[in-house]
């Protein structure tokens, strides 16, 4: 068996994890990301870490790409074609505002009111025929189009997800018209209720779609050229992965597909570790994800907003970014108190100590101030490039001067606020799934996350943080790790008596059929096929369903109690007699890869070997403070804090009355000291 | 205690840790509710309030802004009449629905309860929440008819649900039995009363980490740190008196207009709200309890300085004259059933006045109406009584920012529109059209955001009611730039069409299979001279349809150099020599 690489491209440096037997590293590296052209980025990191293009199988690869297209509007060229009526759907949304506080700005719909058209054609909520299509005014609508220089149509029509025939016999006619155009219709891509939600994924799909057809293209060509012509997998936001040429048909999928897959492999790292309930963070340079995973699942979310008014309507790992990360900026507001981010420096000029300009007070300089991060061998750094700690201090400085506090103090201050707001996130994203945050162990991972991560399970009241082998690169090991995966659901909003048992099995077992024959065309290697599925529900006048997992077969009465259990979990209570609503209908199909699943013994304690160096470190005064090469550090190794532990892409921060040690797989499992 | 010490750092995590307390609160109940909109429209508010004064120590952050100061005046109005009743003591919790006393409308009920630490009153915590109904003559309220509170429901006067830690459940039956939904309102109260043990418990932590006397201390600098903040904002504001008045359509029972009328006095760094002139409280629905009033008056602070905590200190420098007995201070027995349309016009004045002072942070008046369309019946399918609520949206103001939002939720919530698709599945009605109101929004430098409009056929036997305004007297635009688009309603009743009596007010009429209404909503102000107006973004604005020819011509001086058709639509160029010149005569015309 070969090597398998992941690679994540994020906005500014591109990550490789290979390993060879699918999920212990053998190799992992960053190389700055290529915006212009990614997929270059991608295969200097290939060559930097020395890979033999023969001796891999699989490529599986993560990207941005996607993302950055819908926030910067720099997509396609796009019309829409709506039921008569309706074309301003996409542009309204759904009464709503930027911010709760503010009344100003504006939204930038990605296709413009003078490309949106409508023809005559109406179905009702059966999808039953109210008005036929008007073929010829819809040839006409086409015809004048081919003048707008559009790239891609897209064609939503009112209740087309309870009948798809108008959509798609539009789509035959707008193609006969000009073969050149990517068509896209809203019933392809999610077959669910909520004009605005899908006619909003459709134009997404839309936008992105010659986007991504001409990326997977360069992509392929340039694998090709490095010598690679064997499996080219891509991340989805969903947490799992498709094969390369379907990538242009799912390319809304792919949206944020990076945060799912660190997500990913969180889950699987804590699920081997013995954690079954695990909240996961990822602290880079200007934000923090947080995501929750209970029994190895992540909350998956229904609708993620991409950008205000673009909501995109496809199941996702639900992962929570706020402005908090080694860029944020201290300062003092108008009352006179210290507030952290969410501003940020940025890439440029960066942190004060970077030496590139900047000049006030980040996380970073805190933590070199106070001696957590290594001046002389930072993450991220190419040999040699050293901290400059005297600007980090005298950034510090003006903000010690406005609060009268020493440098040291106020550098701490600076961690106790962007931690205290990492840490309220923390909890409340527990709480607003059901959970009591203090029952879930942390995985924290992202160049900045470990540094941070002992003050968070204080603050949260969590008993055990998680510290990956490779923490700074674990979004590229989630796409090492993913399966490949096919959500599909139907909106049917029936009470389940109505809709009976057997309707039921027939629709699951259609959706069944449709994600398999994806599987079998996609020739993914995969070991098992894995179906799941689940019925989202509510109670009668309810606008917010359920996640409620069912089994085929199941009877009208089995799949209500479930509804009722689920919620009892959620909410702490049932609406008691309340009928209840099946909106929809989904199916997971999933290719389970073929890969190593481990199971090792718990090793046996032993003492640490002796610290690289020691070096004084501040908790609250100087203390000399024991510096480990995480390298260093064997399965069964314990020791106590105040510790750091230095590796290339991340520094792990083990405070004073915490316990450290190396379980089986080569976490560090970090403890409160009982 | 070195005061600066104190101040940076414990201040900022005690700040934090308090907020923390409140937004827990709030997503705690959010879950628990009965009552969806509670659970899906946030409908509720928690705070936690300082002993002595009442006053907002930390609000949360999920819960709608209408109820912003609003808590912290009934809870100051709680220990007012606590106190003339012996006081808080442990255990107690008191409820009310009091409009007269706790604000807003009959169905937002608030709980207030005492926090001890050592036997001695250490914080209060309060919550609202809206329950789905409260009795009265219509199911969940709206009943622009009503000419006095009883006919919109039961009313709680202040009263102790808990004494010394014991419910008083005769108390809980008595209102269970006065309404439609005794499962639902008794869960709610339930849940209401479960989510104080929350914040008893943080507050509690953290008076084991920090120590009471230094939590206590925190309460009172960090509102003395607010009002100096929110003082700061207001010091920047030039001073004098600004002064304007604006009228509301009727109040539902007779057709005259009635005026509300502000002079905002700033003076040096603090702020006097002068309500005087304002007509005397209506017959109908049309009025506003004086706590929320003040705190209208704070949501649209809120608005233009959003980065001020929701803490009592920055409410502090304010003062306010607001005539007993009129229509923003009503008096028992007044009905409040149309509350949101006041808090709207508070709203509205204080971002003109304010907007003849600090033009470059106020947003021009938004839409300005909060009204609802409600249809009710039994579906024919399924046999079942549905009530369909549809809360109106329109444009923003535009401000010196950006041009106005096209189809904005109300300022004071956050409510979202139905989705049409999901209407036609639960009501017995089809969607006609719903689109952008073309050339609905205030022409300016900036144009005020278009409303929106809508058409539905109802496809059995239903009845509708209608709360709005803003038919007669539309959304004024600020510093020269011209008003939205008044509010529209019709009725399509056996083939007529016709206009409400009231404007946009109706309660309980009839609709047929094949009846309907066709709705539109005003946009949003406008901002500054329309005839200074980029004339790219007036051709823009024209091949969107955002604005008319007519309107591109007159109120923005354009000259259209070439009219294309693409099919139906049309498509034009502008001349840019002839637009300015055009302009220079408008402007000298106006001035001549």
């Amino acid at each position: 068996m070969g090597g398998i690489v992941g690679i994540d491209v994020g906005g500014t440096f591109t990550d490789l994890f290979y390993s060879v037997d699918g999920v212990s590293a053998h190799t992992t590296l960053k190389v700055p990301s290529t915006p212009g052209d990614p997929s270059r980025g991608l295969v200097d990191a290939l060559t930097t870490a020395k890979i033999d293009p023969p001796g891999l199988d699989l490529i599986v690869h993560g990207t941005t790409i996607a993302t950055n297209a819908v926030i910067e509007r720099k997509g396609a060229r796009c019309a829409l074609i709506t039921t008569r009526g309706f074309r301003d759907i996409l542009e309204l949304g759904r009464r709503d505002r930027p911010h709760m506080y503010g009344l100003t700005g504006v939204q930038k719909p990605l296709i413009p009111r003078d490309l949106r058209w409508e023809v005559d054609e109406r179905l009702d909520h059966h999808g039953a025929v109210v008005r036929p299509l008007d073929e010829d005014g819809l040839r006409a609508v086409a015809q004048a189009l081919r003048g707008e220089q559009v790239e891609a149509v897209v064609i939503a029509f009112l209740h087309s997800y309870a009948n798809s025939a108008h959509e798609e016999r539009a789509a035959v006619i707008v193609r006969e018209v000009e073969a050149s155009w990517e068509v896209v219709t809203s019933s392809g891509v999610i077959r669910e209720y909520y004009e605005f939600e899908r006619t909003s994924t459709a134009a997404v799909q839309g936008y992105l779609q010659p986007l991504i057809a001409r990326y997977a293209r360069n992509l392929r060509d340039r694998l090709s050229g490095w010598g690679f012509d064997r499996q080219t997998l891509i991340m989805q936001s969903n947490g799992g992965v498709i094969p390369l040429p379907q990538l242009a048909e799912r390319a809304a999928y792919i949206v944020r597909s990076g945060p799912a897959a660190g997500v990913i492999a969180a889950a699987r790292l804590a699920a081997e570790a013995g954690f079954d309930k695990v909240i996961t963070g990822d602290m880079g340079g200007t934000s923090y994800d947080v995501a929750v995973v209970v029994d190895g699942a992540p909350i998956i979310a229904e609708t993620t907003n991409l950008d205000f008014r673009v909501p995109l309507r496809l199941p996702m790992i639900d992962v929570n970014t706020i402005g908090a990360g080694g860029g944020s900026i201290a300062g003092l507001d108008r009352a006179g108190i210290l507030h952290v981010g969410p501003r940020s420096a940025g890439a440029v000029p960066g942190p004060a100590c970077y030496g590139q300009g900047g000049t006030e007070p980040t996380v970073t300089d805190a933590n070199v101030v106070l001696g957590r991060i290594n001046a002389n061998d930072p993450i991220g750094g190419k040999g040699g490039m050293a901290l400059d700690v005297d600007a980090a201090r005298r950034a510090v400085d003006t903000l010690a001067q406005a609060i009268g506090l020493g440098i040291e103090d106020t550098a701490e201050a600076i961690l106790s606020v962007v931690n205290q707001n990492m840490a309220g996130r923390t909890r409340l994203l527990s709480i607003d799934s059901g959970h009591d945050p203090r029952d879930f162990a942390l995985v924290i991972f992202g160049g900045a996350g470990p540094l941070h991560g002992a003050a968070l399970i204080r603050e949260v009241g969590i008993h055990t943080m998680l510290v990956p082998p490779a923490p700074g690169v674990l979004c590229a090991m989630g796409c090492v790790i993913a399966d490949v995966r096919y959500d599909l659901s139907r909106t049917v909003e029936r009470r389940p008596e109505d809709l009976g048992a057997e309707t039921i099995a027939v629709i699951l077992d259609e959706q069944r059929r449709q994600g398999e024959a994806k599987l079998h065309t996609s020739e993914a290697r995969v070991r098992d096929v894995a179906v799941s599925h689940v019925a989202d529900m509510a109670y009668q006048g309810q606008i917010h369903p359920l996640r409620v997992t069912i089994e085929r077969g199941w009877s009208v009465a089995r799949i209500v109690a479930a509804f009722h259990e689920a919620y009892r979990q959620e909410n702490g209570n049932t609406l008691g007699d309340i009928p209840t609503t099946i909106v929809s209908l989904k199916t997971i199909v999933l290719g389970v890869r073929d890969l190593v699943r481990r199971a090792l013994e718990i090793p046996p304690p032993c003492a640490v070997s002796a610290p690289a160096s020691v070096r004084p470190v501040y908790f609250g005064g100087w203390v000399e403070t024991p510096i480990h090469r995480r390298d260093a550090l064997m399965p069964g190794m314990t020791f106590d804090g105040p510790a750091i532990v230095e590796q290339s892409d991340t520094t792990t921060v083990i405070e004073p009355g915490m316990r450290a040690r190396v379980d089986a797989y080569g976490n560090l499992l970090v403890e409160v000291a009982k | 205690m070195t005061p600066m010490t104190m101040d940076a750092v414990t201040l900022a995590v005690l700040r934090g840790a308090l907020e923390q307390i409140a937004d827990e609160m709030d997503l705690h109940l959010i879950h628990a509710a009965m009552s969806p909109i509670i659970s899906e429209t946030n409908d509720c508010a928690h705070g936690i309030f300082h002993p002595e004064t009442g006053e907002t120590i930390a609000q949360g952050r999920y819960g709608l802004p209408v109820f912003l100061a609003n808590m912290q005046f009934t809870v100051q109005n709680i220990l007012r009449i606590a106190e003339a009743e012996g006081g808080f003591k442990p255990g107690d919790m008191w409820i009310l629905n009091d409009p007269y006393v706790c604000g807003t409308h009959l169905q937002d009920v608030v709980l207030v309860a005492p926090h001890f630490i050592d036997g001695k009153l250490f914080a209060i915590l309060a919550n609202t929440g809206h329950w789905m109904d409260i009795g009265g003559g219509t199911p969940g309220g709206w009943a622009p008819k009503s000419k006095e509170i009883h006919q919109e429901g039961i009313l709680i006067p202040p009263l102790r649900l808990y004494e010394g830690g014991r419910l008083n459940e005769q108390m809980v039956r008595m209102f269970t039995a006065n309404v439609r939904l005794p499962t639902e309102i008794a869960g709610d109260l339930t849940a209401m009363t479960n989510v104080f043990a929350i914040g008893r418990r943080g507050i509690d932590d953290l008076v084991e980490r920090y120590g009471a006397a230094t939590v206590q201390t925190c309460f009172d600098e960090l509102i003395t740190r607010s009002e100096r903040q929110m003082r700061s904002y207001i010091a920047d504001i030039p001073d004098g008196t600004y002064c304007c008045e604006d009228w509301f359509d009727n109040d539902g029972i007779t057709d005259a207009p009635m005026r509300i009328a502000l002079a905002l006095t700033v003076e040096g760094d603090s702020l006097h709200f002068d309500f005087t002139g304002t007509a005397p409280q209506a017959v109908g629905t049309i009025n506003l309890a004086r706590t929320t009033t003040q705190s209208s008056c704070f949501v649209a602070l809120k608005h233009i300085f959003a980065e001020v905590p929701v803490n009592g200190g920055a409410f502090r420098p304010t003062r306010f004259t607001i005539p007993d007995g009129s229509l923003i201070a009503v008096e028992y027995p007044g009905p409040v059933g149309g509350y949101l349309e006041v808090v709207g016009k508070v709203t509205d004045v204080v971002f003109r006045a304010l907007a003849q002072a600090i033009p470059d942070r106020t947003p021009a008046p938004s839409f300005g109406t909060t009204g609802v369309v409600t249809i009710g019946g039994r579906h024919p399918d399924t046999g079942r009584y549905y009530v369909g609520v549809f809360p109106y949206p329109g444009g923003y103001g535009a401000s010196y920012e950006t041009d106005g939002l096209v189809h904005g939720t109300s300022p004071q919530s956050m409510a979202n529109f139905m989705s049409i698709e999901m209407s036609e599945h639960r009501y017995p009605l089809r969607f006609d059209y719903f689109a952008l109101r073309e050339d609905s929004g205030g022409a300016g430098w900036h144009r005020g955001g278009c409303g929106s409009e809508y058409g539905f056929t109802m496809l059995a036997d239903a009845v509708t009611t209608v709360v709005g305004d803003r038919v007669d007297h539309p959304p004024p635009g600020i510093l020269g730039g011209g008003h939205a688009a008044p509010n529209f309603v019709r009725l399509r009743t056996g083939g007529q069409e016709w206009k409400p009596e009231m404007g946009s007010k109706l309660e309980r009429e009839s609709l047929g299979a094949g009846d309907g209404i066709r709705a539109a909503s005003p946009g949003g102000g406008g901002f500054g001279d329309p005839l200074t107006r980029d004339l790219a973004e007036v051709e823009r604005d024209l091949n969107l349809g955002y604005v008319s020819r007519p309107t591109a011509e007159i109120a923005y001086g354009a000259v259209i150099a070439e009219e294309t058709a693409l099919l139906d639509r049309k498509l034009y160029r502008l001349d840019v020599a002839a637009s300015l010149a055009r302009r220079q005569s408008l402007k000298t015309k106006g001035t001549a």
